[in-house]
């Protein structure tokens, strides 16, 4: 049997909306193909975990407290990370964990949290908690080069900007910042969004752009996979986007 | 009373007489308005018999409707809000329904359900004598703020308040209030017993697992639900407490509990059932109520609003639940599972404003526990979503039937017979139970006609 190994960061602090279906919808479309998604956690204190063993590193956002605590763990870790990005590692971040990753994140009590500065972005909340983009989005995303709709929840008071390549364009709600046309960081490894939902409930081509790049790593062949019975997610998806709009 | 005080009852008395006059329900409207006008009109009120609130996450609706059931008894006049109509707005037209033109409510006892936000608001311009703290889970989210701020909330009013707090001790997240004011000595905890559901490991998420006061990660002896369990932080010592109630010998076959001694019939058979009848059971033992009376109460009375609601159609026993967040979800399941042989389930899943538009919380359900599970019919503005989630716990997808529209679902659920349980979220209950009567209503003509013919 085919086997990935996915890294699940912080998932006792990290797990705000739902985000650990994400880790559950990974597991259940790799399993449908044949693939055992093994799955590990590194928490706070744990010195020997080697990320570069991973193929998915995965991060779910969390509540200010949460990502204060987890800060200075997170940063120590900082050479391991990087060196598993530098490797191909494909990191999945939602929220927090998008946040967490940039060169810092200035919560709503006006702390300054230092991010991992793996990537060029920063972002800074405002102090009226109540300040916050919240509601339904769909976005839009390129999957092998063809387009993509992506729809999700977001519910943040950070505003994240200096985004040199965002994951998708907005269709409907905001987005990086308030009213942005912009969501999102990407890379050829890299989701980083505001999307809970969670963010692969109802879009089963990214979760399956996220194991095909994974697999074809491993294989050294480009890794075509099995469709699916995925005629709840399509339904879901038209209902919605009738709903919107969009 | 001021002038203005003395303006808004009168002005408020006169829209309540001219809705009704139209043959309105008042609702929230009149408190709504009154609110717009005079920002402290509930200090307008005069309340000279004890208020006891009711808040937290889950169980508020059934507690207020306990205790009020309970404080009625001996021909007591009560004034409460059975059916929620828990926010400011929704207290104040209760009060100004109840009020005489000069603002006097009069009654033995006011029993008052309250939203978890809005407890200072309400209290800060209403004496309030006790408190009921339930619990603090994740509840619509995008509506109210991550918990912890809620929890904030409601200890800076608890900070100058020195009445009397009746809480969970077993629930750090409520816990942690005990000693928001240390000069109230009016600390009144209840715990439950281990019983012989609880796990060593948490069974589904939760919040608050590190110690609020010096940040180190709590430990339990054993997890009751969620995060509810006996806990204690082994660095400050957090969470030992000398409980005012200690419920034991929880029996769910019985069913029944035990207090002070004494054994106790229930209605329903779920620990977190279990958890609200002790509060239930403090509050009325701090204000001295009759043992006969409670023992009624426990055995008999049923809140039946779609809070564990049975019915039968056609030779199917159907058991419906409130569920709004995955707690209330997990707690049905666990029902659900304890009933022996095959079942099919109903989830009506919505994502209205009062719900909380955002429906991922469904994600912390854990379905994986489903046993002997023959079909799922799921319904609401959100049935694709809920559908989705239960067939990515490995559910067969071949078994879920979508109906997102009620009648459709309840013609659906009933084309079988046997043991059905519905789960539905806030403003998914109502609907859900109106269509079950209707159904029912339509099987019975279609019966008396054949029977005619």
């Amino acid at each position: 049997m085919e086997k990935l190994k996915l890294l699940h960061m912080y998932p006792n602090m990290l797990d705000l909306y739902g985000d650990s279906g994400n880790v559950e919808i990974l597991s259940y479309r790799c399993r449908e193909r044949g693939i055992e998604l093994e799955v590990s956690t590194h928490m706070i204190g744990d010195r020997e975990t080697d990320f570069t063993q991973f193929d998915i590193i995965y991060l779910g956002g969390g509540a200010d407290f949460e990502q204060q605590l987890l800060a200075e763990d997170l940063l120590s870790c900082k050479d391991k990370i990087a060196a598993a990005y530098n490797a191909g590692s494909f990191f999945l971040m939602i929220c927090g964990g998008y946040q967490l990753m940039g060169q810092y994140y200035k919560d709503s009590n006006g702390e300054k949290i230092p991010g991992l500065g793996l990537f060029d972005y920063y972002t800074s909340a405002s102090t009226d908690k109540r300040c916050r983009c919240i509601g339904n989005i769909v976005v839009e995303t390129e999957i092998d080069g063809e387009k993509y709709k992506v729809i999700g929840f977001e519910n943040h008071g950070g505003q994240t900007v200096n985004v040199k390549s965002p994951f998708g364009k907005v269709l409907y709600g905001n987005g990086n910042e308030f009213e942005s046309s912009a969501e999102g960081y990407t890379e050829e490894n890299v989701i980083a969004t505001y999307l809970h939902g969670p963010l692969l409930s109802k879009n089963p081509k990214l979760s399956d752009r996220i194991i095909s790049y994974c697999m074809t790593v491993r294989q050294g062949v480009k890794y075509l996979p099995k469709p699916l019975n995925d005629k709840l997610e399509n339904d879901c998806r038209k209902q919605l986007f009738e709903r919107l709009g969009v | 009373m001021s002038i203005k005080n003395a303006f808004t009852i009168v002005f408020g008395k006169l829209m309540v007489k001219i809705l009704r006059l139209l043959g309105r329900d008042a609702g929230n409207f009149p408190g709504l308005v009154l609110w717009t006008v005079n920002k402290d009109c509930l200090k307008a009120f005069k309340v000279e018999c004890p208020i006891i609130a009711v808040t937290g996450t889950n169980g508020k609706t059934s507690v207020t409707n306990y205790l009020s059931h309970i404080f009625s008894s001996g021909g007591k006049k009560i004034i409460t809000n059975p059916q929620g109509n828990n926010l400011d707005t929704g207290i104040c037209s209760l009060l100004l329904q109840h009020c005489d033109m000069k603002g006097r409510v009069k009654a033995d006892y006011l029993v008052l359900e309250t939203d978890e936000s809005h407890v200072p608001v309400v209290y800060s311009k209403l004496k309030l004598e006790t408190l009921v703290l339930l619990n603090f889970f994740r509840d619509q989210l995008d509506r109210n703020g991550e918990v912890e701020t809620l929890i904030l909330k409601v200890k800076k009013f608890l900070e100058t308040f020195e009445g009397n707090v009746v809480l969970n001790a077993d629930d750090p997240n409520v816990a942690r209030l005990g000693l928001a004011n240390p000069n109230n000595k009016n600390i009144y905890y209840f715990s439950v017993d281990k019983y012989s559901g609880a796990t060593d490991k948490p069974y589904e998420v939760g919040e608050g697992k590190f110690c609020p006061f010096c940040d180190t990660e709590l430990v339990y002896d054993y997890y009751q639900y969620s995060h509810i369990g006996r806990f204690h932080c082994p660095k400050c010592g957090f969470g030992k407490v000398k409980p005012y109630t200690q419920i034991k010998n929880v029996d769910l076959s019985a069913p029944s509990f035990e207090a002070d001694g004494e054994t106790y019939k229930t209605a329903h058979n779920s620990i977190y059932y279990m958890y609200n009848m002790s509060a239930v059971y403090s509050a009325a033992k701090l204000y001295k109520f009759d043992k006969s009376v409670l023992r009624d109460t426990f055995e008999h009375f049923e809140v039946n609003n779609g809070r564990m609601e049975r019915f039968e159609i056609g030779g199917s026993r159907l058991l419906v639940n409130l569920a709004k967040n995955p707690v209330g979800a997990n707690m049905t399941l666990r029902v659900m599972n304890e009933q022996e042989g095959s079942k099919e389930l109903l989830f009506v899943l919505n994502d209205n404003l009062a719900d909380g538009h955002d429906v991922s919380w469904i994600w912390d359900i854990n379905f994986s526990v489903f046993k002997d599970v023959d079909r799922v019919i799921t319904s609401g503005t959100r049935a694709y979503d809920i559908a989705i989630r239960i067939k990515c716990s490995g559910y067969d997808p071949d078994k879920i039937f979508v109906y997102p529209d009620l009648d459709d679902a309840m013609k659906a659920l009933f084309s079988t017979v046997g043991e059905k349980f519905a789960i539905a979220n806030y403003t998914a209950v109502q609907p859900t139970r109106a269509a079950i009567k209707r159904y029912k209503n339509s099987c019975e003509r279609t019966e008396e006609q054949n029977g005619k013919a």
